[in-house]
Formats: structure tokens, sequence, C-alpha cells
């Protein structure tokens, strides 16, 4: 059985139409146009438990929006969802007990009390067995080094602390599935490394079903083998990060060092970085290996690595790739 | 099958009262931090009933010292226990749906399996206790220098209590169901603003209901506006019989059964259409 | 009178970027009905029961309930919403923005916001007062007219100096928004005249918060009840608190750069 089976899933939005100029406006006070935007189309996927999956795409893409329809937010247009079995749009307190959704900009817990009590108020809100509860807090208290941070009102914390918290909270019922969207947005890179591994430990720990969306390639690549690739609503990739990369990117990145980085390498690639001791070049993927041996036979030298672009990069051509350009509409959900 | 539906009875209520306990007593913490602020609101909270109380003694005095049954003294005992009654009272302001639907705030709330309006009520309880702790030596105080007519009996504060907790249940959950008609239209500023202003009039609030002309008193029966204030205040002030309180504190909980209906019906079309459109 | 061109233009930007939103406009027609309802009837209730408040009657206390709606809009439209978000700015530390332009600040930050559709109030103030002077039993004098604008003149200038004195107290108290919820149920005082209250509550809304001066006053011009001692303790009290909240405008100024550099 899956833990999460989404089937043809579709969401539409009407947004009303909006002219500029005082006369529009003012009609359109009493008589609004709107217009369909399709937010997901056709999406179909799913997740052995215990599974991370990436969660991939540009702004607008529809990630937070197969996310929402996933907690049960938000009510599909069309296509069937299931979770642990049942159909979120239910809000099942049974299914809200085993889910929790974290987004990164969005925060729950009460400002000016301590995130110790926000986390006993959870303890009564997803009653949680006294026992089990004490457990699972000094846990992570102990994985996320809280011991200070706790006892502080929530509005003295930094965002990095904050956030920290938050994931606590989110996490005290100790989900089967999660969902977490941005769960690192703003923080500074040490920050992030911390709640990844974090992340990281619950999912092994507690066998959770994880999806993730990040716009750091760092958290993807950490935490998650397969990734699943939206764009525009419709899903472009779903499969092992590695494969990813192999499929979508045209070329490979030859890191040449040694005491001829000063010669000419234009005639075997795309030179992209150069100086301070080393040259960097694209060659297309299927000439690679031609080209490596040419070198070598040409400066036997010098040292090679080939390696493969970096995924942002792979991503980034991905989504600028033909017939389908980086659009620039704007998640309608992502206010 | 029934002894399983009796125990899940039970353990929800054993969940809710572990629940309310909690959101009370940290909602009560929460406010001893803004004592400053708490403190000067309630101060102004006087200004209102001091008005009122200052323009109906004028009005008694120059008709010879009593209008429509109240002496100044019956007055001055109404807007005393009136400030009580307007503590207690205090529910979610409408608007605050409007924000909680511009801000995203219900995801949060509907992500947790809990029904909010708890969450509401048990917070709007603990919040009370700072400003009892500030409102009860000003009453006394006030007590002392107006000297108003107010001899309760042992059952009068007893059905007083309750009547002042039902009151409160009752705006709470009329509230909560207004509010909830943001989840279909916005800026209905309009809409509350109507609905506070025929409290304001049909409540007791700026004048007790029997002051009012008769199709007026008539016009509150119908509504729930009375339950919350005028009803408890006549109660303490020795205004309604022991059976007519009985009666009345009957009625506050029809009115709360019927909000409460009304409040899990919206609420529930309410989240369909709001998972619809965009949470 | 350079202060009074940079008013002028802040004004008109303000009305033409408040212009667009018409639903506000619609938003607010309704509520000042509401308003205005109410108070009809609150007013209609307390003469059914007599001929005279406190020897005002039913007329005048139109008049009174008149200048109170319309200072309520003056307040609404261009006072509460500058000094709110000057308040703001100052506990945020941002108001550096405005101070460093070529201009009298205290000018500058009296006039960045406008609520511009709470001008229906000030209409339906002044339709009331004109209400009430065509059901007075004597008729109105182009003098007594004068003598209104001219004490409704002070009233806006008292009001908008006991905001500013307010707003700048921001610069030493964090979290001084609570006052604002005093000035609101305070200023409800303000729709009846201020000699019906008790001595203390009359000092208090005189001195204090200058209801009485500012809106029982105006009244007063067209009920004959304004002699000369009140027309001075007006000019009196308007002086005072211009000027004290000037000084602690200047004050508030000079220690915030302190605390900022």
């Amino acid at each position: 059985m899956y833990a999460i089976s989404v089937d043809n899933l579709s969401k539409s939005f009407f947004v009303p139409i909006r002219e500029a100029g005082l006369r529009a406006s003012f009609r359109s006070l009493f008589k609004r146009e709107h217009r369909e935007v399709l937010a997901v189309q056709n999406v179909s996927f799913s997740l052995e438990p215990g599974e991370m999956v990436g969660f991939l795409g540009p702004n607008g893409a529809g990630k937070t929006t197969t996310l929402k329809m996933l907690s049960g937010l938000l009510h599909p247009t069309a296509g069937e969802v299931e979770v642990m079995g049942f159909t979120p749009t239910g809000r099942d307190k049974e299914y809200l007990r085993q889910m929790t959704l974290i987004m990164g900009n969005r925060h729950q817990l009460i400002w000016d009390i301590p995130a110790l009590d926000s986390f006993e108020l959870n303890r009564a809100i997803y009653r949680i067995p006294h026992d089990e509860y004490l457990q699972t807090r000094d846990e992570f208290i102990d994985l996320l080094d809280l011991q200070e941070i706790v006892t502080k009102p929530v509005r003295n914390l930094s965002l990095g602390e904050r956030m920290k918290v938050e994931i606590v909270a989110a996490l005290l019922h100790r989900p089967k599935i999660l969902f977490l969207d941005e769960p690192t947005i703003g923080l500074d890179v040490a920050m992030q490394r911390r709640i990844r591994e974090f992340v990281k430990t619950y999912n092994e720990r507690y066998q959770a079903t994880v999806m993730l969306t990040s716009h750091y390639m760092a958290d993807i690549e950490a935490l998650c083998r397969r990734v699943i690739v939206i764009h525009n609503g419709q899903i472009l990739f779903d499969g092992a990060l590695a494969d990813l990369v192999k499929r979508y990117s045209a070329n490979r990145r030859l890191v040449v060092t040694g005491p001829a980085v000063a010669a000419d390498f234009s005639r075997y690639g795309v030179v992209v970085e150069s100086g301070s001791g080393r040259v960097v070049l694209n060659v297309p993927r299927a000439d690679a290996a031609n080209v490596t041996s040419r070198m070598l036979h040409d400066m036997p030298e010098i040292d090679l690595l080939i390696e493969d672009p970096a995924i942002e990069d792979v991503i980034e051509d991905l989504f600028a790739g033909a017939g389908m350009g980086a659009s620039d509409e704007r998640d309608p959900l992502a206010r | 099958m029934t002894g399983k539906r009796m125990r899940s009875r039970f353990n929800e209520i054993k969940f809710l009262t572990a629940f309310y306990s909690l959101r009370v007593k940290y909602a009560a913490l929460l406010v001893f931090q803004y004592r400053l602020a708490t403190f000067l609101w309630v101060v102004g909270l006087i200004v209102e009933p001091v008005i009122y109380l200052v323009i109906w003694s004028t009005v008694a005095r120059e008709q010879g010292g009593i209008i429509g049954g109240y002496t100044l003294a019956d007055f001055t005992a109404y807007y005393l226990v009136w400030m009580i009654l307007r503590v207690v009272n205090i529910g979610l302001h409408p608007g605050a749906f409007e924000w909680r639907v511009r801000n995203g705030r219900w995801s949060h709330l509907l992500l947790r399996p809990l029904h909010p309006i708890h969450d509401d009520i048990a917070f709007l309880i603990g919040n009370k206790a700072l400003d009892f702790v500030i409102l009860i030596p000003i009453l006394i105080l006030l007590g002392l220098f107006f000297r108003p007519d107010l001899n309760p009996t042992g059952w009068q504060i007893l059905l007083f209590i309750i009547a002042c907790l039902l009151g409160f249940l009752v705006r709470t959950v009329w509230q909560w169901a207004l509010g909830l008609t943001t989840f279909w239209v916005v800026r209905v500023q309009a809409i509350f603003d109507l609905y506070f202003a025929i409290e304001l009039l049909l409540s007791g609030r700026i004048v007790p209901l029997d002051l009012l002309p008769d199709w007026a008193q008539r016009l509150a029966n119908f509504l729930p506006y009375q339950w919350s204030f005028g009803f408890p205040i006549e109660v303490a002030i020795g205004r309604q019989t022991w059976s007519q309180a009985v009666t009345g504190i009957g009625i506050q909980l029809c009115w709360i059964v019927g909000g409460w209906i009304l409040v899990m019906f919206l609420w529930r079309r309410g989240v369909k259409r709001y998972s619809a459109v965009g949470a | 009178m350079n202060s009074l061109r940079v008013l002028w233009i802040f004004l008109r930007v303000g009305i033409m970027n408040e212009a667009q939103y018409r639903v506000n406009f619609f938003v607010q027609l309704l509520q000042s009905a509401i308003a205005l309802a109410t108070g009809l009837i609150v007013l209609a209730l307390v003469f059914s029961y007599t001929e005279s408040l406190n020897s005002w009657s039913q007329p005048e206390l139109l008049i009174v309930m008149g200048v109170h709606t319309l200072m309520g809009g003056l307040i609404q439209v261009i006072i509460q919403p500058n000094m709110l978000r000057l308040m703001r700015e100052i506990q945020e530390g941002t108001l550096d923005y405005m101070l460093t332009k070529p201009e009298d600040s205290q000018v500058l930050v009296s006039v960045r916001e406008l609520r511009f559709w709470s001008i229906v109030d000030v209409a339906v103030g002044l339709a009331i007062v004109g209400w009430g002077m065509q059901r007075l039993a004597s008729p109105v004098t182009l003098a007594q007219v004068l003598l209104f604008l001219l004490m409704l003149g002070l009233g806006f200038l008292i009001f908008y100096s006991f905001w500013l004195l307010v707003a700048s107290t921001a610069f030493w108290f964090i979290r001084i928004s609570e006052i604002v919820t005093i000035f609101q149920s305070l200023f409800q005082a303000g729709r009846w005249p201020v000699g019906i209250y008790p001595v203390w509550l009359r000092t208090i809304l005189t001195f204090v918060v200058p209801l009485g001066v500012a809106v029982t006053v105006p009244a007063e011009a067209f009920t004959n009840r304004l002699s000369t001692g009140g027309l001075f303790l007006a000019v009196g009290v308007t002086a005072l608190f211009f000027g004290a909240s000037r000084g602690v405008w200047l004050w508030g100024l000079r220690n915030y750069s302190g605390a900022s550099a």
C-alpha cells in the first residue's frame, strides 16, 4: 500500500480579471469577469511509506497548491488523492493527527509565551499520551539543542530559532506524513543544515513519509533520492535525482588543472570559468569522452576532472527549455 | 455499540476539559504581559457606562427622580453591573475573521484536529483574568462613591454568575456565526457595524430595556442581544424574580444551542468554500 | 509658505490615491448612515422622556451631535491615520527617512496619510448641524455662523495638537497605542454637552482630553451660551495644546536623533 497516492489530480482557480483605469475598476464593483487558471493539471504520483521525495519547480509551478490538496486545505477540482488511506479533504481528525504541514513563512506558535507552553498546548490538541509527549519533546530538544531556547517567549527568538521550535511543535505528535513547504527559507547555511539533519533523523526514526519543497538544492540533495519536477502545473520528471541530471543536462563539466591552464581551451568546448589555476569547460554530454581523450592527448601534463553540472543549473535549463519558458505567473496561493 | 459511543463521548469531554484548562491558563498568563495596556483598556471602558449613567440620571432628575421604574440609585446599580458584563461579554470581533481570511490564518487552524471555536472561547475566557483583577477594585471604589441600590441575595448572585457565563457564550457564538460570513463575502465591516448598532440599542447596553418603547422591547425579544446584557444585569439588581431568572437562563441556553447549530452549519459550508478557492 | 504648498501637494496625492478605492466609499457611506441612525434614535429616546437635558433643547443637542460627527470625521480623515503611522514609525525606528527631507518635519508627518472617504462623516455632521440650526427657536445670525466656524477651526487645532502630543510620547514609551483606545471611548462623551457631566469628568474633558472645548464650545456658538470668558478659555486651551505639542515634538525629535546615533 502506498502512503500517498495521487491520481490525475487537477486544480483550477477562477481569478477576477482586473483592468486598469477608474471606469473599469468601478464597473468591476458590480460585475466581475473571471479567468480560469490551471494551477495543477492531471498530476499523478505515489509515495511508498518512509520515502522522502523532493518536489521541485519554479514559483507558481503548483507545488504549494499540490501540498495543500494533500493536506486537505484545498479541494481538488478533479482527480483522486489518498493519504494513509484517508481522503484529505474529509479533514478526518484521525488523519489530521497523523500528518503535518510546515510552511517556512507561516508561524503557528503563540507569540508571547515560551515555546514549551505552546508544545504543551499541542499535546492537548493532538491528544498525545503524556509519557510519549515528554519523550518526544526531550528527544527533539536534544537533537536541535533547544534547551535554552524553549523557555524564552517566541517573540524574542531569532528567525532560525523560531523555525526550529516551529518544527518541533509540528512534529510532537509524531506524524507519519510530513509536508514541508520551504522549511529553510530565509535561514543561514548552518541553520539550514541543522534542520535538514533533523528531518533526516526524524524520517529514519519514525519511518515518516516526507514531501519537501525547497529553493535550496542542498536540501534536496541531502534528503531526497527521488524528485518530482513540476512546471506549469504538470509533472515534467519523476525519478531518481541522479537520473534527472543525466537526462536533462546536455553538458558535462570538465575541470582542468595543471601547468597548461593558460592555453586556449575554446577549441575543446565552451569555457565558463578560467583563472586562479583552473579552467572549467562545458562539453556536450555525448562528446565528453571524446573531448577528454583529445585533451589528454594534446596536453598529457594536465589534471582533468569530469563532473555533472550543479543541479541548480540543470533545473534552470530544464525550466528554461524549449516550449516551456519560465512563466511569470505567480502561484495564486503563494500569498 | 452504545457503550462504545458513550465511552467516546466521555473521552471527548475529557479531552476538551484538558484542552480548555491549558488554553485558559496560557491565555491568562499571556495577558499579564500587557498590564499597562489592559489597565488603560479597562479604564477606558468605564467611560461608556458613565456617559449613559449621567444622561439617564439627568433625565430622571428632571422627571422627578424616577423613570420607567428606575430611580437614580437603580441606574447606578445597573451601570455598575453593566461594567462586569461588558468585560464578561468580550467576544471575538467579527472583523478578526476577515483578518484571518486575508492573512491565511485559517490554514493553520484547519490543520489541527480541533474545532477552532474551542480555541477562541478558551482564549477569551483566559484573556479576561487580568481585566477582572483590575476591574474589581475599581468597582468597589465606584460602589462606595456612588452608593448604588444593589443588595443581591445568595441565589441572585449564583444565578447572576450563571447568566454571565451563558451571556458570554450567547454573544461569542452569534458573533462567530456572523464572522463566518467572511468566507463568502469580504468587506463586511458595515454589516458588523449594523450588528453592533442594534446591539447598542436593543441589548440593554445604552438604556435598560424597560425604558425602550413597547415595540422595541417586543423586537428585542426576537434577538439574542438582551441575553448578554440586559438579562444578567437585571438578575443582579433584583429586577427578575427567581422563576423569571431561571426561565431566562433556559432561554439563554436555547440561544446558545441555536447559535451553535448555525455555527456548525456555516462552518462546514464555509470550509468547503474556503478550500475551493484557496486556503 | 512653503509648508502650505507641501501640505496641499500631499493632500492632493492622498485624495487621488484614495479616490481609486470606491468600495471604501460605499462601506463608509453605510457606516456613517448606521452611526447617524443610532445617534438620532438615542436622541429621540432621551427626548421621549424629557423636554430638555440639563437645559439643552433637542435642536441644540442635534447641533452638538453634528459637531461631534464632523470632528470625528476630520480626525478620521487626516489626524488619526497620520499620527498612528507616526507612532508606528517612531517605535520601529523608521522615522529617519522623513527627518532627512528639507521641510519642517512636523508638517510632513502630519499630512502623509489620508483616509479620504471619512469625509462622508464631515458632510453628515454639517448636515446635522444645519438641521439643528433650522429647528432652533431663534434664527441664526451671521455673527454666530462666523463664531461657529472660528471655534470649529480651534477645535480642529486642539484635536490635532492633542494627537501630536500623544503620538510624541512614543519617543519615550513603547506600546502607546492603548491611548488610542482610551481616546476613542472618551471621544464618545463628546456626543453630549460636557456641562452635563460631573465636575471630575468635565475637568478631564476640558484639560486632559479637550473634548469640551473642541466639540461643545463650537455648538455653544449657536445657542447663545458662549460667553466672552468661554471664548478666551477656548483660545487659551488651543494655544496651550498647540504650543505644548510643538514643544514636546521638538524635544522628542532631539531625543530620537540622540538615541539612534
